[in-house]
């Protein structure tokens, strides 16, 4: 039983972290059409920075905000790079491709190639049906939860959400009610990093970050997203749940080496499933 | 210039070329040797690649796997004793019916579903190929392959290997080359401007877009296979997620969807790599910084690239080249290189 609880508790954080990868996928793609390869650097970067700051003796919690700040720039600097100007879609995507393998680079050269990692949420570890659980894995689930419904609160009810919603539905349209599209897309790419480095910032404790776990982190993250169709946010996360879920059982009961190709094979049954979808509605 | 002056001068530099590379196994080293057939294998997978980016508008994070599955299938062959022929043979056929059955349902969706699930199926394939030792070796890798055989000639030399890869690589070219001025290849260009257009036309898009994306992986099988014969040992290390994505780069340094820039960019980008590994290896470096360099320059290669000169080495030098003609005549498809269709092709997808 003890087991069974410490996998499904895992499961649901590491879902989490991937739901918040995925809600950045899907508010970069419904703005921009453009699926942002790059999404698992950000929380790469959001770990790895929190860590140099806590190193340098700034207090945890203020670590972890500044650590997102600076996420949230980088994100702003990738969604420049991808999007500005007049540029073709395929060029979008393949830059952003670019910016994975930059990061990977930077993030070498900066912080090695050991895995980092750091104390999370201070306090005793509790037991819930008879596992051990670290606090961090709360705070994991808090704060996840916190940011899924201040997302749905924000594009409900705020003007900002809305136009946002709108370039996503019609950018066209959007341009002619005065909504700058472009100015939009990037906002979704800060938001975007934001997310990414607050999941990375989360996940670093429970398990140490590499500069290369963002391919990873991407693909699942990607995954997570294609469940709701790279559109539905609500969707993202239970989806998010499913692969963090599947890969951590897959691993416990049978073996750590199958965890990640399993999850794959989910994710390319899910997107046959969603191309047999679109095509029986007509989406294509 | 003439019309007749500037098609004879564009193909005296292609037999200069075709020329010059055929004598160069003569008088290079031996490491230098290596270079030429990975620059020759490169070619052979970008080119497929270029024709999947350029007119099928679709993006292949998956090009290392399928010239893995070409390999993989070559070694195992041989390793059992098939001839060795039948078993280089067998490696496009192999990579082609894989990427034929993945494709059926994945090519439906639009371009981003194809980087991931090809990058899925590179991700999957490496755990399976780790976990099957029985038959490939497992993560230690598949030795004692033997040398190729054609007939009574065996090929065992570097140059033997040089020859081999130019001559597969200059078919796979003119294959290619006459492929994109057939019927096939005019519906492959109506499709790469407008898609929803060309269907209208009759032209069954999704048909197109599936042997593009056969063809695309038999090319990257055949390179595999032969790369296996010249190396005699393969490991899943050979084939990482990093080696799918250098052969982008090399299709965009060369130009999307231009024939000759697949050599271009594979020659380009394999000499950038081999001048990074030898910069970077020195006992006084620390151990990190090859990779730190190489994976740093690709990516602003790439970046930089799309920016600023998006067509690519060669469509960049094309244009430049269209640019001196005196009468320009803009009726019919005088593109040789298939340059002209880049622009719409990538904008008229997914959008």
């Amino acid at each position: 039983m003890s087991a069974f609880t410490e996998y499904l508790i895992t499961g649901i954080a590491r879902g989490l972290v991937f739901a918040l990868l995925a809600t950045g996928f899907v508010l970069i793609y419904r703005v921009t059409r453009v699926v942002n390869f790059a999404q698992g650097a950000f929380a790469v970067f959001g770990g790895l920075l929190t860590f140099s700051l806590l190193r340098a003796g700034i207090p945890q919690g203020v670590s972890e905000v500044l650590a997102v700040l600076a996420v949230a720039v980088i994100g702003l600097i990738f969604g420049v790079i991808t999007i500005a100007g007049k540029i073709p879609l395929l060029s979008s995507l393949i830059i952003t491709i670019g910016l994975a393998m930059l990061s990977e680079a930077v993030a070498m050269l900066v912080w090695g190639s050991i895995p980092i990692s750091y104390s999370g949420l201070a306090g005793h570890d509790f037991v819930i049906l008879g596992a051990v659980v670290q606090r961090q894995y709360l705070l994991v689930l808090i704060v996840s939860l916190v940011l899924f419904g201040s997302m749905a609160l924000l594009f409900d009810r705020t003007y900002f959400g809305k136009a946002m919603t709108a370039c996503a539905s019609n950018a066209y349209a959007a341009k002619l009610s005065g909504i700058n599209v472009k100015r939009m897309g990037l906002l979704a790419f800060v938001l975007g990093g934001a997310l990414g480095g607050i999941g990375g910032a989360l996940l670093t404790p429970v398990e140490p970050m590499t500069y290369n776990a963002d391919v990873s982190l991407s693909i699942l993250g990607f995954a997570a997203a294609i469940v709701g169709g790279l559109t539905s946010p609500g969707l993202a996360v239970a989806g998010g749940l499913v692969f963090g879920l599947t890969e951590q059982f897959v691993s416990g009961y049978w073996s750590p080496s199958y965890d990640t190709a399993v999850a794959l094979a989910l994710l390319i049954v899910v997107l046959l499933w969603q191309a047999r979808r679109m095509r029986l509605e007509g989406l294509e | 210039m003439s019309e007749r002056m500037r098609s004879s001068i564009v193909l005296s530099l292609a037999v200069v070329i075709g020329l010059s590379t055929l004598a160069l196994p003569l008088v290079l080293s031996s490491s230098d040797v290596e270079i030429y057939v990975t620059i020759g294998l490169a070619t052979i997978v970008v080119t497929g690649l270029s024709l999947l980016m350029g007119f099928a508008g679709q993006v292949s994070l998956g090009q290392a796997a399928f010239y893995g599955v070409g390999a993989y299938t070559a070694g195992i062959m041989a390793v059992h004793h098939w001839p060795s022929l039948v078993a280089l043979m067998a490696a496009p056929i192999a990579a082609g019916v894989i990427a034929f059955v993945i494709g059926v349902p994945l090519l439906r969706l639009k371009g981003h579903a194809l980087v991931f699930s090809t990058l899925a199926f590179q991700l999957i394939l490496l755990v399976v190929i780790e976990n099957t030792s029985f038959l490939t070796g497992g993560a230690i890798g598949l030795s004692g392959i033997p040398a190729l055989r054609i007939g009574p000639l065996a090929i065992s030399t570097g140059k033997d290997y040089a020859y081999l890869v130019w001559v597969v690589a200059v078919a796979v070219l003119l294959i290619t080359r006459n492929l994109t001025r057939s019927r096939p290849g005019r519906a492959l260009r109506a499709m790469a401007i407008t898609a929803s257009g060309a269907s209208a036309a009759g032209i069954a898009v999704e048909s197109y877009k599936l042997k593009d994306f056969t063809l695309s992986a038999a090319y990257a099988g055949i390179a595999g296979g032969i790369y296996v014969f010249f190396i005699g040992y393969i490991s899943p290390d050979a084939f990482p997620v990093t080696l799918s994505i250098e052969f982008v780069i090399m299709v965009v340094v060369g130009g999307i969807g231009t024939v000759s820039g697949a050599f271009v960019g594979a020659a380009v980008v394999t000499v950038i790599s081999q001048v990074l590994t030898s910069l970077g290896t020195s006992p006084s470096l620390p151990p990190d910084l090859p990779t730190v360099l190489s994976l740093g320059v690709y990516a602003l290669i790439l970046i930089i690239i799309l920016r600023l000169i998006p067509a690519g080495v060669v469509g960049t030098l094309s244009d430049l080249w269209k640019k001196t003609k005196p009468s320009a005549s803009a009726s019919g498809p005088v593109d040789t290189t298939g340059r002209s269709v880049l622009g719409p092709a990538v904008q008229a997808k997914d959008g």
